[in-house]
């Protein structure tokens, strides 16, 4: 030892500086690897704290006032394209071909074309099939009616239990859903990432085997739009919620129309039975999700909001457009991300295919009426039931086949060639029930043509149908002056 | 024994201290490695750009942009005509930046230096070759004698008239306030799976 220290004292102090000096810089260096990735996590800190069930949209929005903006866009409705847009349009008195499709079924009185995700609430205040319920357990519809119309849904179904929300008329719940769609329906609260708050979706990914947990980004920018952009039903016979509306996706089998239907057939789930051929028809809902799965853009790897919610440039800013509407209203900023040609080219290859789409859909729809009013013929020549039973089944096909076709809002575009399948198919199922419904006439020695109905307007159609719109509109009117001034107390 | 090596090593009474101070000096550089996912550099995974908060402009708006579906970072903005340059690029590129980044004199907007935009360009006319060859789209230009050899190709970069791809125009931290980069929850709330449960 003493040796050692004689010899080189200052190589052991040396060692011991430099190892200090090192350790002391790596420390450093470490610390402000852990410091920098924590700012990574301030980088998106909110300054107004949103709180679980916050259902204000216009709370979340002190905090994104750029998407808050373009979201109250969604207000605007002066965008028509060729047969859409965000325009009010009544779509009976555009095609009251519909009414007597729809006969016997609460469609029949009023369907119109969406508006924007602003008027959720106010619109299905407003429509002539929510009735006028006069006091909370009153009225035609179930309180699952509201489930995609208002982030005030999440909140009470916390409160409620799922089955318990569907349960009960949907005036019950008319004071506590107030705040149309928007922010807490796809976002969380505390970190902005995208979330899915209604359980039909999370229910019927697990169905079919799916796990809705490992959906990704890109997938997520869809997804949240599906949890009410899709074909659905009430299940009567959900286990546990038996005789509840219990809102259900019939995707156990797969998401095309086929396998929808067999999964309908198959459960016996029947919509409506049909006033004029006695048909137990299903009525299509808004199938756009499933639509866009069968077509191009999905192939490709495209999102809902890659088109529907475009990236927008404001000043020096980049924000996503939370104005949710047709891709045509600015085109630039949509389709013209990937396609170079001009506006107009793309606006033209947009509406070539809707028009195509449209011609065979509306031969589909004359071809349908008429086989409702045949088979209304046959029923009053003194038709059985056991005669007409196989036609009938063609009927509840071919009415599924077009009103997939017919009720998914952008699905004419979405899946041009798929859709040309599915109103072929209905065609097709058309055709075999008036050819059966034609040996039953024959058989009963009926042979004059069952003339086409007029029903040129609207008023003439549901004239026709028996339907009492005068009193359905004044029940209405009274209806929002007091019951739904009670309840928003505006 | 190599008598530089001999010198190094420290008198018997020593050695027990010494280990330790070098196992001390080892785990902080693996905890630093650890906590800088340095492995994940070595991946093609755009993800791995935005470790630093710094890119997440950059990142955003390549994900917004027709680009994302064909390309990730690296098919840009490293070179591809062989390994080693590769690899030499990114390490030299990498090790710029995590030292910029380290000592804070990252600037707020951040512009491509000269040596990451000829790559840029390389990879540009790598993929988008057959624009170039084609003889009619070069007649069209009226530059069918300057088109000639990659070296009229490398004098004027694409983006001189593709501004907008695919970053677009606007740059810098403060242009992408709310982008969503990396999720911090998963999809399905726990009350959501409670409630359906």
């Amino acid at each position: 030892m003493e040796n050692t220290k004689k010899r080189k004292p200052w190589v052991n102090w040396a060692l011991f500086i430099g190892t200090m000096v090192l350790v002391f810089l790596l420390g450093l260096l470490a610390s402000s690897v852990i410091q920098r990735k924590a700012e990574k996590e301030y980088v998106f800190k909110p300054t107004v704290k949103i709180s679980e069930w916050e259902a204000r949209n216009e709370v979340w929005g002190m905090n994104f006032p750029r998407e808050f903006q373009s979201y109250m866009g969604t207000a605007d409705t002066s965008f028509r394209s060729l047969y859409n847009g965000n325009a009010f349009i009544d779509m009976l008195e555009e095609e009251p071909r519909l009414v007597i499709l729809w006969a016997g079924y609460a469609f029949s009185k009023d369907y119109n074309q969406p508006r924007g995700h602003f008027y959720a609430v106010e619109d299905v205040y407003n429509s002539l099939r929510t009735g006028a319920p006069k006091g909370p357990d009153d009225g035609p519809q179930p309180n699952t009616c509201w489930t995609c119309k208002s982030p005030d849904v999440p909140r009470m179904m916390a409160k409620l239990g799922v089955a318990g929300f569907y349960k009960g008329k949907w005036a019950s719940l008319g004071s506590e859903i107030i705040n149309p769609i928007g922010c807490g329906d796809c976002h969380d609260p505390e970190t902005m990432d995208l979330r899915i708050t209604r359980p039909a979706l999370l229910e019927a990914f697990t169905a079919m085997g799916k796990d809705l947990s490992k959906a990704t980004h890109q997938e997520m920018r869809s997804l949240v739009c599906a949890q009410c952009h899709v074909e659905y039903y009430f299940d009567k016979k959900h286990p546990g919620a038996e005789d509840i509306s219990y809102l259900t996706f019939p995707w156990k089998d797969g998401t095309s129309a086929d396998s929808m239907l067999a999964y309908y057939n198959k459960v016996g789930h029947v919509d409506f039975v049909h006033a004029f051929s006695k048909a137990p028809i299903l009525k299509a809902q808004h199938p756009d999700y499933e639509a866009f799965l069968t077509g191009v853009h999905y192939d490709r790897g495209v999102a809902c909001a890659d088109c529907h919610m475009p990236y927008m440039k404001e000043g020096g800013q980049k924000f996503t457009s939370h104005r949710v509407t047709s891709p045509l209203a600015y085109i630039n900023q949509t389709c013209q991300v990937c396609h170079r040609e001009s506006e107009e080219k793309l606006i033209e290859n947009v509406y070539q295919r809707q028009r195509k789409v449209k011609e065979i859909r509306d031969q589909s729809e004359v071809l349908l009426v008429r086989a409702h009013m045949e088979a209304k013929a046959a029923w009053d020549a003194g038709a059985t039931e056991p005669e007409m039973q196989p036609a009938l089944e063609h009927i509840r096909n071919a009415q599924w086949y077009w009103d997939y076709a017919a009720a998914g809002h952008g699905n004419s575009f979405h899946a041009p060639l798929e859709m040309a399948r599915i109103i072929a198919k209905s065609i097709d199922e058309t055709s075999s029930a008036r050819l059966l419904i034609a040996r039953i006439l024959q058989k009963l020695k009926r042979n004059a043509d069952v003339p086409y109905p007029d029903i040129t307007t609207k008023e003439k159609a549901q004239k026709l149908i028996g339907l009492d719109t005068k009193t359905l509109s004044q029940e209405k009117k009274e209806f929002l002056n007091t019951t739904v001034k009670s309840w928003t107390g505006r | 024994m190599n008598p530089i090596f001999r010198a190094l090593i420290p008198p018997t009474r020593w050695r027990r201290p010494v280990v330790v101070a070098l196992g001390i000096i080892a785990g902080l550089s693996l905890f630093l490695f650890y906590i800088s996912n340095a492995a994940s550099y070595l991946s093609d995974n755009p993800k791995t750009c935005t470790n630093c908060h710094v890119m997440n402009p950059q990142f955003a708006t390549w994900q917004h942009s027709s680009h994302r579906e064909v390309t990730n970072c690296n098919d840009c903005h490293v070179p591809h005509d062989n390994v080693v340059r590769k690899y030499f690029f990114k390490t030299q590129d990498g090790l710029r930046h995590a030292t910029i980044f380290t000592l804070r004199t990252e600037p707020d907007v951040i512009m491509i230096k000269e040596m990451g935009q000829r790559v840029v360009h390389e990879n540009c006319i790598r993929c988008h070759l057959q624009v170039l060859e084609n003889p009619e789209e070069v007649e069209e230009s009226g530059e069918e004698e300057e088109a000639e050899g990659e070296v009229e190709w490398m004098q004027r970069k694409c983006w001189e008239c593709h501004r907008e791809a695919p970053h677009g125009t606007v740059k810098g931290l403060a242009s992408v306030p709310h982008a969503m980069i990396t999720p911090q929850k998963p999809p399905v709330p726990e009350w959501l799976k409670k409630l359906v449960k």
